[in-house]
């Protein structure tokens, strides 16, 4: 009809035509009257949350979280009620939280912020689909079979921090070039202290660098390895990528700057807290598109269904005051590399 | 009545259904025709968007990689030297930010070697010196200046892509590129066809480069997940410029097109659902639809008040025919159509005064037969006419008969032999009167009057009158033999007389009779009343008429009641069948 190659003659019976259907498509609009929508019948789903710290630390992430269900269309409180069992730093408690969560047959079971917390929530439930977020290689953690098809109820998203623990050994040496030696503090209770202490160690090697390696689970510990650090003429500290590390970003900022040591960790948390660097990936990436998974089984979708996502983006965030006070200079390389630079 | 009824039924539903039809069907072959033209041009317009939406997306993919190239591009200015150059893996690095796609440079000298190497994942390294002239990628580039690689799955999940460029002179290098495609899906997510149609892009080996929905990216090359678009892509290209409707992987019909993007080879799959793309033409078979009920519902209205319109005055038409068939001839058709139906009702309403006249008339000759002979009944029913029965002046015999002894006889016999008597009697001589063209006036118990040459004229009325007379005596003669053998003594005596007379129809409404009155009448009375058995007498007149033709004889003179002076009496012999018994007495 819009090709009328006459359109002035609007007496034509095309024309007429196209009045009449106006009409009637005014009948037809009424004739369809709005039907009732159909209120919500069905039990709100529940979301077990396996959270390895308290709240309050772990608040940024869960609102990326919850940005995410937003995203997949679930608001808590108005469609979907989250039941939270939080660890407080206490990773031995997570299978018992995890066991909780399943025996009260939750919908769905999250599980961010590490490989201990999806472990434990693997080992609580093989029916009840797991949603993790962790900063290493599910397939190497025996998490998943494989990252395009879980063949199991876990699926989830894996930020690249772990694989980036070479990187971080290289950023510091390229900010001291002239450090014969760095310190790395690593969680031996992690899963991935192997694969991540080989990576450093080749790094390492390729840089012509020494490396003290100490380790801390505790609270207590970190005082015990800044303590040792002058013996050991380390030029600055590489922190392995782990949950309990990035989780105390500020505690850990407050002590490098008590001891005026360079350090770079994974979490942005850090040189935001005061910290010199970070670099790893993005934290409120991976834990929105954990909330979205979430919201995609609540639809329907089988865990196994969804493969596993690695988040992209790895970011590096440069604290220039911090650097100032250290008396060290960034480099124009490491400065055009920076994601965020802190002023 | 209920069976002739059926018939006016079964004609308001011929009406009905023919007035309905001829709304409802040039309406149902308007609309339907209306219909599919408008479903044709939809699906040509919707072949068209969907081509043009293709293109579109293409275009935004096409921007995608020729971005990354571009950028690779800035890197591929300069000629290398011997020394390291710091300055360009500065850029490498900043262009490793600015571009998030990209997950490493490798960054390859005039000879092949490679110079600087910087990832986000893995270490960088500078001045390596690795031999990199035997990589597809760089000899890709060096031939082609940019160069694409095979979609491969990082992992057997992330897509990824190697992207090459060399400068414009070989000294430059090659500069290589490995890009995460995962982050086209900012581009291919942004894009909607429709309300909820999207795009998806897969390379020259069907592998799935882009979707919406990540995940099913990121199965990587897994047969079951990429089986539904290769289908997909398939009957797109079967289609060829027509509109390609399938199936996705949910099973949803869907509408696709495709368009290629020049660099690196994919093609772009755009996919609306049908119930989508085809809304607006099924909005328009809905409204066709309603349109169609609508004007039915009215069509059916409009010739039901049609069909009865037509029928109504039918009806009254088939009651009023029934009525007056029913002989209700004052019932009246009341049709004010001013058409036909009217003219035919008011016909029919003539019609009806008509019978009404004529019944009357026939209801009149009918009471005529009762005193007329037949004959003459006859000659008043064919004329239509009863002028004939009129009062007048008329010559006329009048003949009267009784039977002698009857009322003796009545006295002593049962009712049963009396009445036997009498009918055997009246048969006997109706017969004769009829025979004779007579008209019956009167009859009261056993003596009757009729009279000849009136109404109807005959010939020769004296001679009629004495053969009648003779017939009667002979044939009642021949009763009485019969009644005497029974021991009844009956006799029967006959008068006639001829003479003017005033004839005429006297009575009231329902009860007429045609009889004369005058001297003739009561002098036939009289000679009936003297007449003995066996005997028949005639004045003078009835003598003269006859003449010489019958066997009359003068009886001499016989004085009458009501006669001053004797009147000169005949008679006429009547052949004897048996022996007379004698006068019996006087007449009762």
């Amino acid at each position: 009809m819009a090709a009328d190659p006459s359109p002035s003659r609007d007496t034509t019976p095309l024309a007429s035509n196209l009045r009449r259907r106006e009409v009637l498509a005014l009948v037809g609009y009424a004739l369809a009257a709005p039907q009732a929508s159909l209120a919500q019948t069905r039990a709100r789903p529940v979301i077990g949350y396996l959270g390895p710290e308290s709240p309050l630390p772990f608040a940024s992430r869960l609102k990326a979280f919850r940005e995410g269900l937003a995203e997949s269309g679930y608001v808590e409180g108005r469609n979907v009620e989250i039941a939270y069992r939080w660890a407080e730093g206490r990773y031995n408690r997570l299978p018992t939280l995890a066991a909780e969560l399943a025996s009260q047959n939750v919908d769905v079971i999250a599980a961010p912020g590490g490989a201990p917390v999806a472990l434990a929530a693997k080992s609580a439930t093989v029916t009840i689909p797991i949603v993790f977020e962790m900063g290493g290689d599910p397939v190497a953690l025996g998490v998943v079979d494989s990252l395009s098809h879980s063949r199991s109820n876990l699926t989830g998203i894996s930020s690249l921090s772990v694989e980036v623990s070479g990187k971080r050994l290289e950023f510091v040496h390229e900010l001291l070039p002239n450090a014969a030696a760095f310190a790395v503090i690593v969680n031996p209770t992690s899963p991935t202290v192997s694969s991540q202490l080989r990576d450093l160690s080749t790094a390492a090697n390729a840089l012509g660098v020494r490396l003290h390696v100490l380790n801390a689970s505790t609270e207590a510990d970190f005082d015990t390895a800044f303590a040792a650090l002058p013996h050991l003429e380390a030029g600055g500290i590489v922190f392995t990528s782990d949950p309990y590390f990035a989780n105390r970003s500020q505690q850990l900022a407050a002590l490098t700057e008590r001891h005026s040591v360079p350090a770079i960790t994974q979490s942005r948390d850090f040189p935001m807290a005061g910290g010199l660097m970070s670099y790893g990936g993005d934290f409120t990436q991976s834990h929105r598109r954990a909330g979205l998974y979430v919201g995609r089984i609540l639809n329907g979708e089988k865990a196994s269904d969804l493969p596993v996502q690695l988040v992209t983006k790895v970011e590096l965030f440069i604290n220039l005051k911090t650097a100032g006070s250290l008396g060290v200079t960034v480099p124009p390389a490491l400065m055009s590399s920076a994601d965020m630079v802190i002023e | 009545m209920e069976g002739r009824h059926l018939p006016t039924h079964s004609l308001f539903q011929k009406y009905f259904l023919v007035l309905f039809l001829a709304v409802v069907v040039p309406l149902a072959v308007n609309g339907v025709s209306e219909a599919w033209l408008g479903y044709r041009d939809q699906r040509a317009r919707l072949g068209e968007l969907l081509g043009v939406e293709a293109e579109s997306a293409a275009g935004r993919i096409e921007s995608f990689t020729a971005e990354i190239a571009n950028q690779l591009g800035w890197l591929a200015q300069l000629p290398w030297t011997e020394e390291p150059d710091e300055r360009r893996r500065v850029d490498a690095l900043r262009l490793l930010r600015q571009s998030p796609a990209i997950v490493s440079l490798t960054l390859v000298d005039g000879s092949g070697r490679e110079r600087i190497y910087v990832s986000r994942i893995g270490l960088n390294r500078t001045e390596s010196g690795i031999d990199r002239s035997a990589d597809p990628a760089v000899a890709g580039a060096r031939s082609a200046r940019i160069w694409y690689g095979e979609v491969s799955y990082f992992r057997g999940s992330e897509p990824y892509v190697t992207v090459a460029i060399s400068g414009n002179r070989p000294s430059i290098g090659v500069m290589v590129a490995e890009v995460n495609l995962k982050l086209i899906w900012d581009v291919i997510s942004a894009i909607k066809v429709g309300e909820t149609g999207h795009a998806f892009v897969v390379d020259d080996a069907d592998r799935l480069v882009a979707h919406p929905d990540i995940s099913l990216v990121l199965r990587g090359a897994d047969e079951t997940t990429l089986a539904p678009f290769r289908a997909i892509r398939d009957d797109v290209r079967r289609a060829g410029k027509g509109l390609a409707t399938t199936h996705d992987a949910k099973g949803t019909a869907i509408a696709a097109a495709a368009a290629a993007v020049a660099s690196p080879e994919w093609t772009v799959i755009v996919t609306q659902p049908l119930s989508e793309a085809f809304a607006p033409i099924y909005q328009a078979l809905w409204r066709t639809g309603a349109l169609l009920l609508a004007s039915g519902a009215f069509a059916g209205v409009l010739a039901y008040a049609l069909a009865r319109r037509m029928t109504e005055p039918i009806r009254r038409l088939e009651e009023g025919t029934e009525r007056i068939g029913a002989g209700q001839f004052d019932y009246r058709i009341d049709i004010k159509t001013g058409d036909e139906l009217q003219r035919l009702a008011d016909s029919f309403n003539a019609m009806a005064a008509e019978l009404a006249v004529s019944q009357e008339r026939q209801e009149r000759i009918a009471k005529l037969k009762r005193f007329l002979a037949p004959q003459v009944a006859e000659l008043v029913d064919r004329k239509g006419d009863d002028g004939v029965l009129e009062g007048r002046r008329s010559e006329v015999v009048a003949v009267f008969s009784d039977l002698r002894g009857f009322t003796a006889f009545s006295v002593r016999a049962t009712p049963e032999e009396v009445m036997n008597v009498l009918s055997a009697y009246y048969e006997a001589l109706g017969q004769i009167i009829t025979a004779y063209a007579a008209t019956l006036t009167s009859f009261s118990g056993d003596g009757l009057m009729v009279l000849v040459n009136a109404p109807v004229p005959v010939e020769d009325p004296a001679r009629v009158a004495v053969d009648m007379a003779v017939e009667m005596q002979q044939s009642v003669q021949s009763l009485i033999l019969g009644w005497r053998d029974q021991g009844h003594r009956i006799g029967f005596g006959v008068g006639l007389a001829l003479g003017p007379a005033t004839v005429g129809r006297i009575g009231y409404e329902d009860r007429f009779d045609y009889t004369a009155i005058g001297s003739v009448v009561n002098l036939a009375a009289r000679l009936c009343a003297s007449a003995a058995d066996r005997e028949i007498l005639m004045d003078a007149e009835v003598a003269k008429a006859v003449g010489e033709t019958r066997a009359i004889t003068p009886l001499g003179s016989l004085a009458i009641k009501g006669y001053d002076e004797e009147l000169p009496v005949f008679g006429i012999r009547v052949d004897a069948q048996s022996g007379s018994a004698g006068w019996p007495e006087q007449p009762g």
